[in-house]
């Protein structure tokens, strides 16, 4: 199958523009595909130039796409015209939305998915494609001409020409994996490490930095006693990620729940020591929103048990992937310590879990386009700019091609802003903080949650996505009159009144006696469209009897006031966005601004006084000063 | 360059740089490329020709353009580089009175020097690399915002346990809001988060602790702006009398014929070392012109801001107390003092001299009888008033006050909302919207703390 998804470099391919490729991506995970689509869709060709191309966005970890807060990302990569959310729709195996006891605006759709499938999904679509070759090979160095990426070399010495280059080499730069303390280099367990692009982004000039992360062991789901475990079903109807998905039916997978024992409190404590985190072997840091499960027993040495998971791999295989239980221990731990955990008692492993460090460039180096300040040409895009998950890499890929097609084509580049996407929050806390653990999307890290929305990320990309041409006409016209339609039932809503005595459970909530319009019925807690749904059938055919359209107008009316209310903070914060710093300003020289403060400038560039004030460790006196100097400065040039 | 009221290097700027009312002492200060030609030019000294040496106090007299004798002053010189501006400065000391202080910026602005901006000297000093940051930015916040006062070094103290008491606020605030974003980010998981109930129960305690700070804005205003009183009472009940023997000057006009003052008069007065802003205002009375109308809708606005409104009472007037009865619920919120004004007519006519209502203080304005226990009883008064600087729970800017305010609206739209699930991420919202009402105080970046809450309280992550 690795020689049948994998299709060889055409040397006889006409050569427009002198390079062989207008843009190379080296590495084919979550973000070099969604970056080399970009690509080919804005009309430029592309090579995803990747180790395995077998393993094209390959899960490395948990089978599943989407959850809290990275599933508005996953919505937004697909109003942004990319795959990942078609590919989840066509081979999960089960969907549910998580948070559905909070509001809407948190909301937030997770698949399972089958994990072969997906990857088979994304190289078939990938083959289908005009522009895009698939060269499967090790990137070994960034070649550069007159200071600008010229192409890359191979790990063998063959030389790929392009005009501009996305490195999406996920965890494989200087790829060393733990278990206990043998130590293995590798960028995953069974696939080789790549060493020699870390040398060559080295002596280009960049910083590399070290960070860690984690997966458990893989089961044998025959050998699990699943009677002790609490089952968790899918959601019906099924919530499909993409706009486009054509749905499909089919019996969704079931997931299972169980937990640790105070057995298996007992080994893992006793075995801390062997840990290679704990013993000092790893010195980098992993994330605390996924801690191992050494971690969490030893962070919080309180807690007798905790969750485990049990999530399927696939529709094809037995394997289950054991959720809540990273770790870096020995084999003989990782073994004893499972068949702790209730239902797990005779289970045998597939693969042992393991713990991996890996380089990446800290995001100072790459501006908001994500194209490196030192290399013009060159773009950062996934794990190397220090994240973590597939929806995280799939978004940043999206905008690096984008960037990098745009780069090419010598127009402005494409940024979104914090109030627009969830795709921006993330970049703009890429670029302008340090990063001191791999960075994870969560709803809570945008300030204007509640307009970003699962529900409305057409409303908020569809405008770039149409100018930048990365999605259809008719996609468009589609949406518009979903746009108009929704709009249309906002109103009925709004003018329509029912009865308080006729609320059942709700009417205590009312002081007065009488009647309510819908849309303030809408905005009380814990009422949603299926709790009004009675009410519309009394006004038999006015309201629409598309469900989506309800729920948008339902979401739109309850949030409506909070919008408004923030409007002021958004325009306030565009403006000092709009504030712009020149890259060249030499902070060095700028009287009044304590040492500190000028280092972080000058490691940051910000690219206005906005994006200035939200640099790790700067204040607001800090910003102040440096308004003043560019007051200063401007004025002068004027 | 082009734009006008920029500043440009080469003006030099002064200000008055004590607070307004009666002090021992006013300062004026000049920082700038001219700050010591303009010294020269209206100094006098004692001594003749000393030559003006860096950080020696030089004792002499402010003369006018015109030739008069405005004060006696001392004056110090500090050369560039070696002042708070960074810049060359230069602060005279004259006395106290605001007459004085305004006439010396007056004569120096009109001699060229260009009023300071709001901020500037602090903008400079920061300009020039000469304040260590960490003040600078409790300076540019917290004062500059405002007023250019420097009352240093009390001050100072003050900010300092002042942002500290804010800080403390915020960390609960951000503590609680975590727990909220926690049920948001991680719902989904095994976590222990507190229930609704102790969500609210967090969230009223803090709805106490931001409206105790708010409220003491009252007393940072008493000691910013000097404490506020508000002379009031019916028509010719003698209110401009007191007002005037209170300045022992003929400031306003007195008049016999009801109805004289028909706009408000300000002034300041030094009672015991306290500062006191005196107003007086146009009688209460039916009818009249709209001049007299609009004059009265001016003076209640000015009682409702007042720390003290001293209400008249013309003892002579047989209807006095009915009068009293009618007025007094009329009147907005405000502490009030009353006094009985022209007892010398009841004392004159043999009268028995016996006022009825309780707490009502005795004058007459012609014989200055009664001032000096009205006199004690506003230094009680004040100093009842005063907050304890010493605790730091001073709000004294405006600004501050009104994020407080903002917090507090914000807080009391979360705490009905944290009780349901449902409306979880609309809590969140209004608890953010508080953190970010203090933030404009203290300045800080938000999310990141959030989760470092999250991770270090609740074991998450699968
Ligand atoms: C052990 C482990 C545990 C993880 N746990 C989690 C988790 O719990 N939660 C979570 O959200 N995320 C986790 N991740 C991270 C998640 O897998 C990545 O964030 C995501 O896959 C990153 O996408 P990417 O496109 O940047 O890189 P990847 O998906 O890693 O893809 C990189 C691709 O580039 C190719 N490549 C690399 N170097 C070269 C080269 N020099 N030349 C050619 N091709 C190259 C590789 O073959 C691979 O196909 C884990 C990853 C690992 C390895
Ligand atoms: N006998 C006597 N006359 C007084 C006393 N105080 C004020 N008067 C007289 O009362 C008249 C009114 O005094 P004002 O001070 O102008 O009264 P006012 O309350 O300011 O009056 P309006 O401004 O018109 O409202 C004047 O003729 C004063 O001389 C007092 O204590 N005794
Ligand atoms: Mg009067």
């Amino acid at each position: 199958m690795m020689e049948q998804a994998a299709k060889t470099y055409k040397a006889n391919r006409p050569r427009l523009n002198l390079s062989d490729y207008d843009i190379i991506v080296v590495g084919g995970g979550h973000a070099g595909v969604e970056a080399a689509l970009a690509v080919v869709r804005m009309g430029r060709s592309a090579a995803i130039v990747t180790m395995d191309a077998g393993k094209l966005a390959l899960m490395s970890c948990n089978p599943a796409i989407g959850g809290i807060g990275k599933s508005q990302l996953v919505k937004e990569i697909d109003a942004l015209g990319g795959l990942m959310a078609q590919a989840i729709d066509a081979t999960g195996i089960q969907f549910r939305r998580l948070n559905l006891s909070r509001g809407p605006a948190v909301w937030s759709t997770r698949a399972q998915a089958d994990r072969i499938a997906y990857t088979d999904y994304i190289a078939e679509f990938c083959s289908r494609q005009k522009n895009l070759d698939v060269i499967e090979a090790l990137g070994g160095e960034i070649l550069t001409e007159n200071d600008r990426v010229a192409g890359i070399r191979t790990e063998k010495g063959k030389i790929i020409s392009s005009r501009a280059v996305v490195v999406a080499t996920g965890t494989f730069l200087g790829g060393l994996i733990h278990i206990g303390a043998k130590k293995t280099k590798a960028g995953r367990m069974g696939e080789p490490a790549a060493y020699k692009l870390s040398d060559s982004l080295r002596s280009l000039g960049f910083e590399l930095g070290r960070l860690k992360t984690g997966t458990p062991p893989r089961l044998n789901g025959e050998t699990i006693d699943w009677s002790r475990c609490e089952v968790q079903l899918g959601e019906v109807p099924i919530p499909f990620f993409s706009h486009s998905s054509p749905g499909r039916e089919f019996d969704q997978t079931p997931c299972h729940l169980t937990c640790t024992s105070s057995r298996t409190k007992e080994i893992i404590s006793e075995n801390f020591h062997r840990s290679p985190i704990f013993s000092g072997q790893i010195k980098s840091t992993g994330p605390r929103y996924c801690p191992s499960i050494e971690d969490k027993f030893y962070r919080f040495a309180d807690k007798p048990r905790h969750q485990i998971f049990l999530e399927p791999e696939g529709n094809g295989t037995n394997e289950i992937y054991p959720n809540g239980f990273a770790t870096g221990l020995p084999e003989e731990v990782q073994k004893a310590a499972i068949r702790t955990v209730i239902g797990l008692e005779e289970v045998e492993l597939t693969k042992l879990g393991y713990a991996i460090e890996y380089d990446y460039c800290p995001a100072y180096q790459v501006g908001p386009s994500l194209e490196t300040r030192r290399l013009r040409g060159l773009f950062f895009a996934g794990q190397i700019n220090g994240t973590s998950g597939y929806e995280e890499a799939g978004a940043q890929g999206l905008m690096a091609g984008i960037n990098a097609v745009l780069y090419i084509n010598k127009e402005e580049p494409f940024v979104l802003d914090r109030s627009e996407a969830y795709t921006g929050v993330m970049i703009d806390d890429l670029v302008t903080r340090s990063t001191t653990e791999p960075y994870r999307m969560f709803t809570s890290r945008a300030e204007y949650r509640l307009a970003l929305r699962e529900d409305n990320a057409r409303d908020r990309l569809f405008g770039h996505a149409v100018r930048l041409g990365l999605i259809n006409k008719e996609s468009f016209d589609r949406f518009y009159r979903l746009q108009a339609e929704t709009q249309k039932e906002i109103a009925l809503l709004d003018e329509t009144r029912v009865r308080i005595s006729d609320l059942q459970e709700i009417k205590h909530r009312f002081k007065k006696r009488g009647t309510i319009t819908l849309a303030d019925l809408l905005k009380q807690p814990g009422i949603g469209v299926r709790e009004i749904l009675p009410l519309l059938a009394a006004h038999n055919g006015r309201f629409s009897n598309d469900r989506e359209i309800l729920e948008r107008a339902a979401i739109r009316i309850r949030y409506q006031g909070y919008i408004d209310k923030q409007e002021r903070e958004i325009e306030k914060f565009r403006k000092s966005e709009a504030e712009s710093v020149p890259d060249s300003f030499d902070y060095r020289s700028l009287t009044g601004l304590k040492r500190e403060a000028k280092e972080k400038f000058t490691r940051f560039r910000p690219r206005s006084l906005g994006q200035a004030g939200r640099i790790e460790g700067v204040t607001p006196g800090d910003v102040a000063v440096l308004s003043v100097h560019l007051r200063k400065y401007k004025a002068l040039r004027s | 360059m082009c734009r006008k009221n920029r500043s440009s290097d080469d003006d030099t700027i002064v200000a008055i740089i004590t607070p307004p009312g009666e002090g021992g002492i006013a300062a004026v200060r000049l920082a700038g490329r001219h700050s010591r030609y303009y010294l020269k030019k209206f100094f006098v000294h004692t001594r003749e020709s000393v030559p003006l040496k860096p950080f020696v106090m030089h004792y002499g007299s402010f003369v006018s353009a015109a030739g008069e004798t405005i004060d006696e002053i001392t004056a110090v010189y500090m050369p560039k580089g070696k002042s708070y501006t960074g810049l060359e400065q230069v602060e005279v000391f004259c006395h106290g009175g605001r007459q004085i202080v305004r006439l010396i910026l007056q004569e120096l602005v009109n001699a060229g020097a260009r009023p300071a901006e709001p901020g500037e000297f602090t903008r400079l000093a920061f300009l020039n690399g000469n304040i260590d940051l960490a003040k600078a930015e409790a300076v540019a916040e917290i004062i500059a915002a405002d007023t250019e006062h420097s009352y240093q070094a009390s001050r100072e103290h003050l900010l300092g346990a002042y942002s500290r008491h804010i800080e403390q606020l915020r960390e609960d605030l951000v503590n609680v809001a975590a727990e909220v974003e926690a049920g948001i980010d991680f719902g989904e998981e095994e976590i222990e988060l507190a229930p609704g109930i102790k969500l609210k129960q967090m969230i009223d305690h803090l709805i106490d602790r931001v409206k105790e700070l708010a409220d003491s804005y009252r007393g940072g205003r008493i000691i910013r702006e000097g404490f506020k009183v508000v002379i009031g009472g019916r028509a010719n009940a003698g209110k401009s009398s007191l007002f005037n023997l209170l300045l022992r000057q003929e400031r306003a006009l007195v008049n016999p014929f009801p109805g004289t003052t028909r706009d408000y008069l300000s002034e300041w007065i030094d009672l015991e070392g306290f500062a006191v802003n005196l107003i007086d205002t146009a009688g209460l009375r039916t009818g009249g012109g709209t001049v007299e109308k609009a004059g009265r809708a001016h003076a209640h606005r000015l009682i409702r801001d007042s720390d003290l409104l001293v209400w008249m009472i013309d003892l002579s007037r047989k209807n006095y107390r009915v009068n009293l009865q009618k007025d007094l619920p009329a009147l907005p919120k405000c502490p009030i003092l009353l006094v009985g004004n022209k007892i010398d007519l009841l004392l004159k006519n043999r009268k028995q001299f016996k006022i009825n209502i309780e707490g009502v203080m005795p004058l007459s304005c012609t014989t200055g009888r009664g001032i000096g226990l009205l006199k004690k009883e506003l230094v009680r008064r004040i100093e009842a008033n005063m907050p304890d600087i010493t605790s730091g729970l001073v709000v004294t800017s405006l600004r501050h006050k009104q994020k407080l305010h903002m917090a507090l609206r914000n807080l009391k739209q979360a705490r009905t909302k944290v009780a349901y699930s449902e409306s979880l991420e609309l809590a969140a919202f209004d608890l953010r919207q508080a953190i970010s009402a203090l933030d404009e105080i203290t300045g800080r970046i938000y999310t990141e703390e959030v989760l470092g809450k999250i991770f270090s309280r609740f074991c998450v992550g699968k």
